[in-house]
Protein backbone atom coordinates (compact mmCIF):
# COMPACT_ATOMS: atom_id res chain seq x y z
CA UNK A 1 0.00 0.00 0.00
CA UNK A 2 1.84 3.27 -0.97
CA UNK A 3 0.12 5.00 1.45
CA UNK A 4 -2.90 4.82 4.35
CA UNK A 5 -6.17 5.36 1.30
CA UNK A 6 -8.32 2.44 1.28
CA UNK A 7 -10.08 3.54 -1.77
CA UNK A 8 -8.86 5.19 -4.76
CA UNK A 9 -10.62 5.83 -7.82
CA UNK A 10 -9.55 7.97 -10.85
CA UNK A 11 -11.66 8.58 -13.87
CA UNK A 12 -14.08 5.55 -13.07
CA UNK A 13 -17.01 5.29 -15.51
CA UNK A 14 -19.72 2.47 -16.22
CA UNK A 15 -21.59 2.04 -19.18
CA UNK A 16 -23.90 -0.49 -19.20
CA UNK A 17 -24.40 -2.60 -22.53
CA UNK A 18 -28.09 -1.06 -22.84
CA UNK A 19 -26.41 2.38 -23.53
CA UNK A 20 -26.97 4.13 -19.87
CA UNK A 21 -24.15 5.72 -18.99
CA UNK A 22 -24.41 5.20 -15.05
CA UNK A 23 -20.92 7.08 -14.11
CA UNK A 24 -19.39 9.58 -16.55
CA UNK A 25 -15.74 9.47 -14.93
CA UNK A 26 -15.57 10.14 -11.30
CA UNK A 27 -12.52 10.88 -8.93
CA UNK A 28 -12.15 10.34 -5.15
CA UNK A 29 -9.77 8.57 -2.57
CA UNK A 30 -11.43 7.38 0.87
CA UNK A 31 -8.62 7.19 3.67
CA UNK A 32 -7.85 3.74 5.97
CA UNK A 33 -10.70 4.39 8.79
CA UNK A 34 -12.78 6.78 7.59
CA UNK A 35 -16.16 6.59 7.81
CA UNK A 36 -17.48 7.97 3.93
CA UNK A 37 -20.36 8.87 2.54
CA UNK A 38 -21.63 8.06 -0.96
CA UNK A 39 -24.84 10.69 -1.64
CA UNK A 40 -27.18 10.96 -4.39
CA UNK A 41 -30.51 10.33 -6.03
CA UNK A 42 -31.98 7.82 -7.70
CA UNK A 43 -30.25 6.12 -10.54
CA UNK A 44 -27.30 8.93 -9.65
CA UNK A 45 -25.00 5.88 -9.89
CA UNK A 46 -24.15 5.48 -5.94
CA UNK A 47 -24.99 1.52 -6.43
CA UNK A 48 -23.26 1.00 -9.40
CA UNK A 49 -19.93 2.26 -7.74
CA UNK A 50 -20.24 0.52 -4.93
CA UNK A 51 -20.45 -2.83 -6.86
CA UNK A 52 -17.74 -1.87 -9.00
CA UNK A 53 -15.13 -0.85 -5.92
CA UNK A 54 -16.81 -4.39 -4.62
CA UNK A 55 -15.60 -6.53 -7.96
CA UNK A 56 -19.57 -7.45 -8.57
CA UNK A 57 -19.48 -5.38 -11.65
CA UNK A 58 -16.42 -4.14 -14.33
CA UNK A 59 -16.01 -0.80 -15.25
CA UNK A 60 -16.16 0.67 -18.66
CA UNK A 61 -12.95 2.92 -18.00
CA UNK A 62 -10.58 4.57 -15.26
CA UNK A 63 -8.46 3.45 -12.64
CA UNK A 64 -9.57 1.90 -9.15
CA UNK A 65 -7.37 0.39 -5.84
CA UNK A 66 -8.58 -1.15 -3.03
CA UNK A 67 -7.24 -1.63 0.00
CA UNK A 68 -4.05 -0.94 -2.38
CA UNK A 69 -4.78 -4.00 -4.70
CA UNK A 70 -5.38 -3.48 -8.59
CA UNK A 71 -9.72 -4.10 -9.55
CA UNK A 72 -8.47 -5.33 -12.59
CA UNK A 73 -5.66 -7.76 -11.65
CA UNK A 74 -6.29 -8.73 -7.90
CA UNK A 75 -9.92 -9.04 -7.29
CA UNK A 76 -9.59 -12.33 -5.31
CA UNK A 77 -6.99 -10.51 -3.20
CA UNK A 78 -9.99 -7.32 -3.01
CA UNK A 79 -12.29 -9.94 -2.02
CA UNK A 80 -10.70 -11.30 0.87
CA UNK A 81 -10.46 -8.02 2.65
CA UNK A 82 -13.92 -6.44 2.11
CA UNK A 83 -17.47 -7.03 3.18
CA UNK A 84 -20.64 -5.86 0.99
CA UNK A 85 -23.71 -5.65 2.99
CA UNK A 86 -25.71 -4.88 -0.31
CA UNK A 87 -28.88 -2.94 -0.77
CA UNK A 88 -31.11 -6.02 -1.88
CA UNK A 89 -30.30 -8.29 0.88
CA UNK A 90 -28.53 -11.28 -0.31
CA UNK A 91 -29.95 -13.78 1.77
CA UNK A 92 -30.36 -17.82 1.45
CA UNK A 93 -34.01 -18.39 2.56
CA UNK A 94 -33.92 -22.25 2.66
CA UNK A 95 -30.57 -22.51 5.39
CA UNK A 96 -30.94 -21.35 8.80
CA UNK A 97 -29.15 -18.51 10.16
CA UNK A 98 -26.01 -20.21 11.70
CA UNK A 99 -25.36 -22.47 8.77
CA UNK A 100 -26.05 -19.48 6.25
CA UNK A 101 -23.08 -17.62 8.01
CA UNK A 102 -20.55 -20.53 8.88
CA UNK A 103 -21.10 -21.29 5.25
CA UNK A 104 -20.03 -17.67 4.67
CA UNK A 105 -17.47 -18.15 7.38
CA UNK A 106 -15.64 -21.08 5.45
CA UNK A 107 -15.71 -19.60 1.67
CA UNK A 108 -13.27 -16.63 3.12
CA UNK A 109 -11.05 -19.85 4.50
CA UNK A 110 -11.99 -19.55 8.33
CA UNK A 111 -11.85 -23.06 9.88
CA UNK A 112 -15.04 -25.22 11.18
CA UNK A 113 -14.63 -24.20 14.30
CA UNK A 114 -13.82 -20.93 14.08
CA UNK A 115 -16.47 -19.84 11.98
CA UNK A 116 -19.00 -21.66 14.35
CA UNK A 117 -17.65 -19.35 17.40
CA UNK A 118 -17.42 -16.30 15.23
CA UNK A 119 -21.35 -16.65 13.94
CA UNK A 120 -22.91 -17.18 17.07
CA UNK A 121 -20.74 -14.36 18.52
CA UNK A 122 -21.99 -12.16 15.72
CA UNK A 123 -25.96 -13.36 15.84
CA UNK A 124 -25.75 -12.64 19.91
CA UNK A 125 -24.32 -9.13 19.09
CA UNK A 126 -27.06 -8.23 16.69
CA UNK A 127 -29.82 -9.95 19.34
CA UNK A 128 -30.58 -13.15 16.78
CA UNK A 129 -29.29 -15.88 19.00
CA UNK A 130 -32.71 -16.68 19.51
CA UNK A 131 -33.38 -17.54 16.36
CA UNK A 132 -30.39 -19.14 14.77
CA UNK A 133 -31.72 -22.51 14.17
CA UNK A 134 -34.83 -21.11 12.40
CA UNK A 135 -34.70 -21.15 8.62
CA UNK A 136 -33.99 -17.16 7.04
CA UNK A 137 -37.03 -17.33 5.20
CA UNK A 138 -39.32 -16.69 8.43
CA UNK A 139 -37.64 -13.34 8.96
CA UNK A 140 -38.99 -9.99 9.19
CA UNK A 141 -36.99 -7.26 7.33
CA UNK A 142 -35.32 -5.89 10.20
CA UNK A 143 -33.93 -9.81 11.05
CA UNK A 144 -33.28 -9.92 7.55
CA UNK A 145 -31.18 -6.46 7.99
CA UNK A 146 -29.22 -7.29 10.88
CA UNK A 147 -28.20 -11.07 9.44
CA UNK A 148 -27.42 -9.71 6.13
CA UNK A 149 -24.97 -7.00 7.88
CA UNK A 150 -22.82 -9.68 10.06
CA UNK A 151 -22.57 -11.82 6.92
CA UNK A 152 -20.94 -9.26 5.84
CA UNK A 153 -18.48 -9.58 9.06
CA UNK A 154 -17.98 -12.98 9.03
CA UNK A 155 -14.52 -12.69 8.06
CA UNK A 156 -13.58 -9.28 10.05
CA UNK A 157 -13.25 -7.10 6.72
CA UNK A 158 -10.82 -3.84 6.81
CA UNK A 159 -13.35 -2.48 4.39
CA UNK A 160 -16.91 -2.64 4.71
CA UNK A 161 -19.60 -1.30 2.14
CA UNK A 162 -23.06 -0.23 2.75
CA UNK A 163 -25.35 -0.16 0.47
CA UNK A 164 -28.69 1.92 1.72
CA UNK A 165 -28.29 -0.32 4.91
CA UNK A 166 -30.89 1.26 6.91
CA UNK A 167 -33.42 1.60 4.12
CA UNK A 168 -37.29 0.65 4.84
CA UNK A 169 -36.41 0.26 8.34
CA UNK A 170 -38.14 0.90 11.55
CA UNK A 171 -36.31 3.70 13.81
CA UNK A 172 -35.36 1.39 16.47
CA UNK A 173 -34.05 -0.99 14.35
CA UNK A 174 -32.04 2.16 12.42
CA UNK A 175 -30.76 3.63 15.71
CA UNK A 176 -29.14 0.18 16.68
CA UNK A 177 -27.66 -0.32 13.28
CA UNK A 178 -26.11 2.86 13.60
CA UNK A 179 -24.47 2.24 16.57
CA UNK A 180 -23.24 -0.67 15.86
CA UNK A 181 -21.19 1.12 12.99
CA UNK A 182 -20.20 3.40 14.72
CA UNK A 183 -18.31 1.08 17.17
CA UNK A 184 -17.13 -1.47 13.98
CA UNK A 185 -15.35 2.30 12.64
CA UNK A 186 -14.14 3.31 15.90
CA UNK A 187 -11.96 -0.40 16.03
CA UNK A 188 -10.83 1.08 12.77
CA UNK A 189 -12.69 -0.93 9.66
CA UNK A 190 -12.96 1.68 7.07
CA UNK A 191 -17.06 2.18 6.30
CA UNK A 192 -18.02 2.96 2.68
CA UNK A 193 -21.87 3.67 2.59
CA UNK A 194 -24.47 4.88 0.24
CA UNK A 195 -27.49 6.43 1.49
CA UNK A 196 -30.40 8.82 1.12
CA UNK A 197 -30.81 9.23 4.77
CA UNK A 198 -29.27 12.77 5.44
CA UNK A 199 -29.99 12.17 8.88
CA UNK A 200 -28.15 8.88 8.62
CA UNK A 201 -25.44 10.59 6.42
CA UNK A 202 -25.38 13.62 9.25
CA UNK A 203 -24.49 10.97 12.28
CA UNK A 204 -22.42 8.60 10.86
CA UNK A 205 -19.57 10.08 8.11
CA UNK A 206 -16.88 11.71 8.85
CA UNK A 207 -16.94 12.34 5.02
CA UNK A 208 -19.23 12.80 2.15
CA UNK A 209 -19.34 12.81 -1.50
CA UNK A 210 -22.33 14.00 -3.42
CA UNK A 211 -23.32 12.11 -6.67
CA UNK A 212 -25.88 13.09 -9.54
CA UNK A 213 -26.09 12.25 -13.12
CA UNK A 214 -22.39 9.84 -12.88
CA UNK A 215 -20.63 12.86 -11.58
CA UNK A 216 -19.23 13.88 -7.86
CA UNK A 217 -21.31 17.80 -7.26
CA UNK A 218 -19.84 18.31 -4.02
CA UNK A 219 -17.13 16.32 -1.67
CA UNK A 220 -16.26 17.63 2.22
CA UNK A 221 -16.67 17.25 5.66
CA UNK A 222 -20.12 17.55 6.60
CA UNK A 223 -19.54 20.84 8.25
CA UNK A 224 -17.60 22.03 5.09
CA UNK A 225 -20.59 20.80 2.91
CA UNK A 226 -23.01 23.12 4.97
CA UNK A 227 -20.39 25.44 5.11
CA UNK A 228 -21.38 25.61 1.13
CA UNK A 229 -25.06 26.43 1.56
CA UNK A 230 -25.35 30.55 1.91
CA UNK A 231 -27.90 32.32 4.07
CA UNK A 232 -30.24 30.51 6.75
CA UNK A 233 -33.23 28.64 6.78
CA UNK A 234 -36.30 29.56 8.05
CA UNK A 235 -38.79 26.80 9.04
CA UNK A 236 -42.27 27.61 8.73
CA UNK A 237 -45.19 25.29 10.05
CA UNK A 238 -48.69 25.44 9.25
CA UNK A 239 -51.07 26.10 12.19
CA UNK A 240 -53.73 23.36 10.02
CA UNK A 241 -53.75 20.78 7.48
CA UNK A 242 -56.97 22.77 6.02
CA UNK A 243 -55.40 25.58 4.97
CA UNK A 244 -52.95 23.84 2.39
CA UNK A 245 -54.80 23.44 -0.24
CA UNK A 246 -52.66 25.79 -2.65
CA UNK A 247 -49.37 25.36 -1.78
CA UNK A 248 -47.91 25.33 -5.14
CA UNK A 249 -49.63 28.37 -5.62
CA UNK A 250 -47.51 29.72 -2.41
CA UNK A 251 -44.14 28.09 -2.90
CA UNK A 252 -43.96 29.80 -6.31
CA UNK A 253 -45.11 33.36 -4.77
CA UNK A 254 -42.64 33.00 -1.93
CA UNK A 255 -39.93 31.82 -4.05
CA UNK A 256 -40.25 35.14 -6.48
CA UNK A 257 -38.94 37.27 -3.06
CA UNK A 258 -35.63 38.74 -3.62
CA UNK A 259 -34.35 37.73 -0.82
CA UNK A 260 -35.75 34.08 -1.37
CA UNK A 261 -33.15 31.33 -2.55
CA UNK A 262 -34.43 28.28 -2.68
CA UNK A 263 -38.10 26.88 -1.05
CA UNK A 264 -39.34 23.23 -0.13
CA UNK A 265 -41.92 21.28 1.19
CA UNK A 266 -41.31 19.77 4.60
CA UNK A 267 -44.04 18.04 7.03
CA UNK A 268 -46.72 20.53 7.94
CA UNK A 269 -44.92 23.84 6.59
CA UNK A 270 -41.79 25.41 4.20
CA UNK A 271 -38.24 25.06 4.55
CA UNK A 272 -36.79 28.87 3.06
CA UNK A 273 -33.44 28.86 2.53
CA UNK A 274 -32.67 33.20 2.26
CA UNK A 275 -29.85 35.45 2.57
CA UNK A 276 -30.32 36.76 5.86
CA UNK A 277 -32.84 34.83 8.17
CA UNK A 278 -33.28 37.54 10.73
CA UNK A 279 -34.54 39.74 7.84
CA UNK A 280 -36.41 37.65 6.06
CA UNK A 281 -38.77 36.46 8.87
CA UNK A 282 -41.05 39.79 8.84
CA UNK A 283 -41.07 39.77 5.13
CA UNK A 284 -42.14 36.41 5.22
CA UNK A 285 -44.77 36.40 7.67
CA UNK A 286 -46.84 38.97 6.17
CA UNK A 287 -46.60 37.57 2.71
CA UNK A 288 -48.21 34.36 4.58
CA UNK A 289 -50.97 36.14 6.87
CA UNK A 290 -51.66 38.17 3.55
CA UNK A 291 -52.35 34.83 1.83
CA UNK A 292 -54.63 33.53 4.61
CA UNK A 293 -51.90 31.10 5.71
CA UNK A 294 -52.07 31.14 9.80
CA UNK A 295 -48.49 29.96 11.18
CA UNK A 296 -47.99 28.00 14.21
CA UNK A 297 -44.34 28.16 14.78
CA UNK A 298 -41.12 29.35 12.61
CA UNK A 299 -37.66 29.35 13.43
CA UNK A 300 -34.66 30.52 11.59
CA UNK A 301 -31.82 27.15 11.55
CA UNK A 302 -28.74 26.40 9.69
CA UNK A 303 -28.56 24.90 6.51
CA UNK A 304 -28.00 20.76 7.00
CA UNK A 305 -27.40 18.08 4.94
CA UNK A 306 -30.87 18.23 3.23
CA UNK A 307 -30.55 21.62 2.31
CA UNK A 308 -26.94 20.79 0.74
CA UNK A 309 -27.97 17.77 -1.04
CA UNK A 310 -30.82 20.05 -2.88
CA UNK A 311 -28.61 22.13 -4.19
CA UNK A 312 -26.37 20.36 -5.45
CA UNK A 313 -29.14 17.78 -7.01
CA UNK A 314 -31.76 20.39 -7.23
CA UNK A 315 -34.16 17.27 -6.10
CA UNK A 316 -36.11 18.19 -3.22
CA UNK A 317 -35.72 14.81 -0.17
CA UNK A 318 -39.14 14.95 -0.29
CA UNK A 319 -41.56 15.31 -3.55
CA UNK A 320 -44.79 16.07 -2.86
CA UNK A 321 -46.82 18.35 -0.09
CA UNK A 322 -47.95 16.05 2.92
CA UNK A 323 -51.51 16.91 1.91
CA UNK A 324 -51.46 13.91 0.21
CA UNK A 325 -52.13 10.62 2.41
CA UNK A 326 -51.04 9.81 6.00
CA UNK A 327 -48.13 11.54 7.15
CA UNK A 328 -46.19 9.09 9.19
CA UNK A 329 -42.99 9.25 8.13
CA UNK A 330 -40.50 12.54 9.90
CA UNK A 331 -37.63 11.15 7.82
CA UNK A 332 -37.73 12.88 4.82
CA UNK A 333 -36.56 10.01 2.30
CA UNK A 334 -36.56 9.09 -1.22
CA UNK A 335 -37.26 5.36 -1.11
CA UNK A 336 -35.83 3.40 -4.32
CA UNK A 337 -34.81 0.01 -5.73
CA UNK A 338 -32.60 -0.38 -9.02
CA UNK A 339 -29.83 -2.81 -9.91
CA UNK B 1 -5.50 -24.15 -6.89
CA UNK B 2 -7.57 -27.53 -7.06
CA UNK B 3 -7.36 -28.27 -3.95
CA UNK B 4 -9.12 -25.04 -2.74
CA UNK B 5 -11.61 -25.48 -5.49
CA UNK B 6 -12.64 -29.28 -4.44
CA UNK B 7 -12.84 -27.44 -0.62
CA UNK B 8 -15.16 -24.67 -1.73
CA UNK B 9 -17.17 -27.09 -3.88
CA UNK B 10 -17.92 -29.16 -1.01
CA UNK B 11 -18.51 -26.82 1.29
CA UNK B 12 -20.93 -25.42 -1.10
CA UNK B 13 -22.39 -28.63 -2.02
CA UNK B 14 -22.88 -29.57 1.40
CA UNK B 15 -25.36 -26.48 1.54
CA UNK B 16 -27.03 -28.02 -1.44
CA UNK B 17 -27.21 -31.17 -0.23
CA UNK B 18 -28.66 -29.86 3.17
CA UNK B 19 -31.39 -27.50 1.73
CA UNK B 20 -32.56 -29.10 -1.82
CA UNK B 21 -30.84 -32.90 -1.39
CA UNK B 22 -32.56 -34.02 1.80
CA UNK B 23 -36.40 -32.96 1.09
CA UNK B 24 -38.88 -34.93 0.45
CA UNK B 25 -39.10 -33.58 -3.30
CA UNK B 26 -35.93 -35.60 -4.17
CA UNK B 27 -37.62 -38.85 -2.91
CA UNK B 28 -41.07 -39.29 -3.58
CA UNK B 29 -40.58 -38.36 -7.54
CA UNK B 30 -38.45 -41.57 -7.56
CA UNK B 31 -40.25 -43.90 -5.76
CA UNK B 32 -43.78 -42.61 -6.07
CA UNK B 33 -43.75 -42.16 -9.72
CA UNK B 34 -41.29 -45.06 -10.70
CA UNK B 35 -43.18 -47.41 -8.66
CA UNK B 36 -46.17 -46.09 -10.69
CA UNK B 37 -44.76 -45.97 -14.20
CA UNK B 38 -43.87 -49.75 -13.43
CA UNK B 39 -47.14 -51.28 -12.21
CA UNK B 40 -48.79 -49.13 -15.33
CA UNK B 41 -46.54 -50.03 -18.36
CA UNK B 42 -45.87 -53.19 -16.15
CA UNK B 43 -49.66 -54.81 -16.12
CA UNK B 44 -50.46 -53.07 -19.23
CA UNK B 45 -47.91 -53.91 -21.95
CA UNK B 46 -46.65 -57.19 -19.83
CA UNK B 47 -47.79 -59.58 -22.09
CA UNK B 48 -45.74 -58.18 -24.86
CA UNK B 49 -42.66 -59.86 -23.57
CA UNK B 50 -44.35 -63.41 -24.77
CA UNK B 51 -45.07 -61.87 -28.06
CA UNK B 52 -42.40 -64.11 -30.53
CA UNK B 53 -39.09 -61.78 -31.17
CA UNK B 54 -39.33 -59.79 -28.09
CA UNK B 55 -35.85 -59.93 -26.55
CA UNK B 56 -36.60 -60.22 -22.58
CA UNK B 57 -38.67 -62.54 -20.84
CA UNK B 58 -39.79 -59.94 -18.60
CA UNK B 59 -41.07 -57.11 -19.66
CA UNK B 60 -40.47 -55.06 -16.54
CA UNK B 61 -36.41 -56.09 -17.32
CA UNK B 62 -37.07 -54.36 -20.81
CA UNK B 63 -38.93 -51.10 -19.04
CA UNK B 64 -36.55 -50.69 -16.29
CA UNK B 65 -33.45 -48.62 -18.37
CA UNK B 66 -36.94 -46.25 -19.38
CA UNK B 67 -37.86 -45.91 -15.83
CA UNK B 68 -34.14 -44.96 -14.77
CA UNK B 69 -33.67 -42.49 -17.46
CA UNK B 70 -37.55 -40.68 -17.42
CA UNK B 71 -36.43 -40.31 -13.96
CA UNK B 72 -32.84 -38.64 -14.53
CA UNK B 73 -34.31 -36.56 -17.02
CA UNK B 74 -37.64 -35.19 -14.95
CA UNK B 75 -35.79 -34.36 -12.09
CA UNK B 76 -32.73 -32.24 -14.09
CA UNK B 77 -34.53 -29.08 -13.87
CA UNK B 78 -34.20 -28.37 -10.26
CA UNK B 79 -30.03 -27.77 -10.65
CA UNK B 80 -30.83 -24.80 -13.11
CA UNK B 81 -33.64 -23.85 -11.14
CA UNK B 82 -32.06 -23.73 -7.87
CA UNK B 83 -29.13 -22.10 -9.24
CA UNK B 84 -31.66 -19.60 -10.37
CA UNK B 85 -33.68 -19.16 -6.93
CA UNK B 86 -30.08 -18.18 -5.30
CA UNK B 87 -29.56 -15.24 -8.63
CA UNK B 88 -33.12 -13.86 -7.76
CA UNK B 89 -32.75 -13.79 -4.18
CA UNK B 90 -29.65 -12.13 -4.14
CA UNK B 91 -27.73 -15.07 -2.27
CA UNK B 92 -25.68 -15.77 -5.44
CA UNK B 93 -23.91 -12.31 -5.78
CA UNK B 94 -22.97 -13.40 -2.00
CA UNK B 95 -21.31 -15.93 -3.73
CA UNK B 96 -19.45 -13.95 -6.18
CA UNK B 97 -18.42 -11.34 -3.67
CA UNK B 98 -16.20 -14.24 -1.80
CA UNK B 99 -12.85 -15.00 -2.28
CA UNK B 100 -13.43 -18.25 -3.90
CA UNK B 101 -13.03 -19.59 -7.35
CA UNK B 102 -16.60 -18.91 -9.38
CA UNK B 103 -16.37 -22.41 -11.11
CA UNK B 104 -16.71 -23.79 -7.52
CA UNK B 105 -20.32 -22.63 -7.27
CA UNK B 106 -20.85 -24.43 -10.70
CA UNK B 107 -18.99 -27.50 -9.64
CA UNK B 108 -20.75 -28.23 -6.61
CA UNK B 109 -24.19 -27.31 -8.70
CA UNK B 110 -23.33 -30.21 -10.90
CA UNK B 111 -22.21 -32.90 -7.72
CA UNK B 112 -25.21 -32.22 -5.91
CA UNK B 113 -27.16 -33.12 -8.98
CA UNK B 114 -24.98 -36.14 -9.52
CA UNK B 115 -25.62 -37.40 -5.93
CA UNK B 116 -29.41 -36.90 -6.52
CA UNK B 117 -29.29 -38.95 -9.42
CA UNK B 118 -27.36 -41.50 -8.02
CA UNK B 119 -29.45 -42.28 -4.91
CA UNK B 120 -32.18 -41.48 -7.35
CA UNK B 121 -30.67 -44.76 -9.51
CA UNK B 122 -30.41 -46.57 -6.46
CA UNK B 123 -33.92 -46.08 -5.22
CA UNK B 124 -35.42 -47.25 -8.90
CA UNK B 125 -32.91 -50.33 -8.84
CA UNK B 126 -33.82 -51.38 -5.63
CA UNK B 127 -37.66 -51.08 -6.97
CA UNK B 128 -37.24 -53.28 -9.60
CA UNK B 129 -35.52 -55.78 -8.05
CA UNK B 130 -37.92 -56.09 -5.45
CA UNK B 131 -40.44 -56.68 -8.54
CA UNK B 132 -38.34 -59.59 -9.73
CA UNK B 133 -36.03 -57.89 -12.32
CA UNK B 134 -32.57 -59.66 -12.45
CA UNK B 135 -29.74 -57.76 -13.75
CA UNK B 136 -27.92 -60.07 -16.25
CA UNK B 137 -24.94 -58.29 -15.62
CA UNK B 138 -25.15 -58.88 -11.93
CA UNK B 139 -23.53 -55.98 -9.26
CA UNK B 140 -20.85 -54.39 -11.78
CA UNK B 141 -23.90 -53.85 -14.35
CA UNK B 142 -25.49 -52.33 -11.49
CA UNK B 143 -22.63 -50.02 -11.45
CA UNK B 144 -22.42 -49.27 -14.89
CA UNK B 145 -25.66 -48.64 -15.42
CA UNK B 146 -25.82 -46.03 -12.46
CA UNK B 147 -22.60 -44.44 -14.22
CA UNK B 148 -24.97 -44.30 -17.70
CA UNK B 149 -28.00 -42.50 -15.85
CA UNK B 150 -25.68 -40.27 -13.88
CA UNK B 151 -23.96 -39.24 -16.74
CA UNK B 152 -27.28 -38.85 -18.96
CA UNK B 153 -28.73 -36.63 -15.58
CA UNK B 154 -25.64 -34.71 -15.62
CA UNK B 155 -26.12 -33.48 -19.58
CA UNK B 156 -29.80 -32.71 -18.62
CA UNK B 157 -28.23 -30.85 -15.32
CA UNK B 158 -26.44 -28.68 -17.75
CA UNK B 159 -29.08 -28.03 -20.05
CA UNK B 160 -31.01 -27.02 -16.86
CA UNK B 161 -28.56 -24.53 -15.89
CA UNK B 162 -27.89 -22.57 -19.65
CA UNK B 163 -31.96 -22.20 -19.62
CA UNK B 164 -31.65 -21.01 -16.63
CA UNK B 165 -28.76 -18.48 -17.06
CA UNK B 166 -29.87 -17.34 -20.49
CA UNK B 167 -33.59 -16.57 -19.36
CA UNK B 168 -33.35 -15.68 -15.47
CA UNK B 169 -36.96 -17.19 -15.71
CA UNK B 170 -38.14 -19.40 -13.40
CA UNK B 171 -41.53 -19.93 -15.41
CA UNK B 172 -39.24 -21.36 -18.33
CA UNK B 173 -36.06 -22.90 -16.21
CA UNK B 174 -39.22 -25.47 -14.83
CA UNK B 175 -40.87 -25.87 -17.65
CA UNK B 176 -38.27 -26.21 -20.06
CA UNK B 177 -38.41 -30.56 -19.07
CA UNK B 178 -41.77 -30.67 -21.56
CA UNK B 179 -38.58 -31.65 -23.61
CA UNK B 180 -38.60 -34.51 -21.90
CA UNK B 181 -41.85 -35.64 -23.73
CA UNK B 182 -40.20 -36.23 -27.36
CA UNK B 183 -36.80 -37.31 -25.54
CA UNK B 184 -37.90 -39.94 -23.14
CA UNK B 185 -40.61 -41.27 -26.20
CA UNK B 186 -39.39 -41.32 -29.29
CA UNK B 187 -36.97 -43.97 -28.44
CA UNK B 188 -37.62 -47.64 -28.19
CA UNK B 189 -38.29 -47.26 -24.54
CA UNK B 190 -41.82 -50.09 -24.60
CA UNK B 191 -40.63 -52.07 -27.59
CA UNK B 192 -38.02 -52.89 -29.40
CA UNK B 193 -37.45 -51.37 -32.59
CA UNK B 194 -38.70 -54.07 -34.87
CA UNK B 195 -42.03 -53.51 -33.52
CA UNK B 196 -42.45 -50.16 -34.61
CA UNK B 197 -43.50 -48.29 -37.59
CA UNK B 198 -41.03 -47.27 -40.45
CA UNK B 199 -40.99 -43.50 -39.48
CA UNK B 200 -40.97 -43.72 -35.72
CA UNK B 201 -38.33 -46.58 -36.13
CA UNK B 202 -36.40 -43.75 -37.97
CA UNK B 203 -36.81 -41.10 -35.20
CA UNK B 204 -35.66 -42.97 -32.37
CA UNK B 205 -32.32 -43.93 -34.65
CA UNK B 206 -32.33 -39.65 -34.75
CA UNK B 207 -32.81 -39.57 -30.86
CA UNK B 208 -29.64 -39.94 -29.30
CA UNK B 209 -31.21 -40.54 -26.28
CA UNK B 210 -32.35 -44.15 -27.83
CA UNK B 211 -28.25 -45.10 -27.77
CA UNK B 212 -28.38 -44.56 -24.11
CA UNK B 213 -31.54 -46.19 -23.80
CA UNK B 214 -30.64 -49.44 -25.47
CA UNK B 215 -27.36 -49.65 -23.75
CA UNK B 216 -28.55 -49.74 -20.47
CA UNK B 217 -30.75 -52.47 -21.77
CA UNK B 218 -28.35 -54.46 -22.57
CA UNK B 219 -27.04 -54.31 -19.35
CA UNK B 220 -30.25 -55.61 -17.86
CA UNK B 221 -31.63 -58.15 -20.18
CA UNK B 222 -28.66 -58.51 -22.25
CA UNK B 223 -25.38 -59.22 -20.82
CA UNK B 224 -21.54 -57.78 -21.22
CA UNK B 225 -21.76 -57.42 -24.83
CA UNK B 226 -19.46 -54.47 -26.22
CA UNK B 227 -21.19 -54.44 -29.22
CA UNK B 228 -24.43 -53.07 -27.96
CA UNK B 229 -22.48 -51.07 -25.30
CA UNK B 230 -20.22 -48.69 -27.18
CA UNK B 231 -22.93 -46.66 -29.33
CA UNK B 232 -25.17 -45.48 -26.21
CA UNK B 233 -21.60 -45.07 -24.02
CA UNK B 234 -20.09 -42.89 -27.35
CA UNK B 235 -23.32 -41.15 -27.50
CA UNK B 236 -23.58 -40.23 -23.23
CA UNK B 237 -20.06 -39.07 -23.48
CA UNK B 238 -20.70 -36.41 -25.80
CA UNK B 239 -24.36 -35.70 -24.77
CA UNK B 240 -22.61 -34.61 -21.41
CA UNK B 241 -19.25 -33.61 -22.41
CA UNK B 242 -20.56 -30.96 -25.34
CA UNK B 243 -23.24 -29.58 -22.40
CA UNK B 244 -20.93 -29.26 -19.65
CA UNK B 245 -18.45 -27.38 -21.89
CA UNK B 246 -21.60 -25.04 -23.10
CA UNK B 247 -22.70 -24.51 -19.21
CA UNK B 248 -18.71 -23.79 -18.65
CA UNK B 249 -18.66 -21.12 -20.98
CA UNK B 250 -22.51 -19.84 -20.03
CA UNK B 251 -21.77 -19.73 -16.47
CA UNK B 252 -18.48 -17.92 -17.24
CA UNK B 253 -20.37 -15.12 -18.84
CA UNK B 254 -23.34 -14.65 -16.28
CA UNK B 255 -20.36 -14.69 -13.67
CA UNK B 256 -17.29 -12.65 -15.49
Amino acid sequence: MADSKMIVVKGLAKQYPNGVRAVAGIDFAVSSGEFFGFLGPNGAGKSTTIKILSTLIRKTAGQVTVAGFDIDRDALEIRRRIGFAMQEVGLDDLSNALDFLVLQGLLYGLSGDDSRKKAKELLSLVGLSSVAARSVGTFSGGMRRRLDLVAALMHSPTLLFLDEPTTGLDPQSRLAIWDYLRQLNSKGMTVFLTTQLMEEADRLCSRLAIIDNGLLVAEGTPPQLKAQVSGDIVRVLFSSAGEQADMSNIIDYVRQREYVLEVRTIEGGLNVNVRNGGDAVPGLLRLLHDRGISVANLSVLSPSLDDVYLKHTGKQIRESAPTTGPTKSIQPRIRFRRR
Amino acid sequence: MWSDMTKEALHLAARNIRIRVMRPSTLVPSIAISSFLFLAFGYAFGKIASVPGFPAQNYLAFLTPFIVLQAMVFSSGDAGFGMLTDILSGYFDKLLLAPINRFSILFATLFTASLRAIIQVVIIVAIALGMGVSFKTGALGVLVVIWFAVTFSVGWTCLGIIIALRTRSPEVTQSYFVVFFPAVFLTTAFVPAEFLPGWFRVLTRINPVTYILESTRVLVIGGWDWGGLWQGLVVVVIFAGMLMALTTWFFRRATA
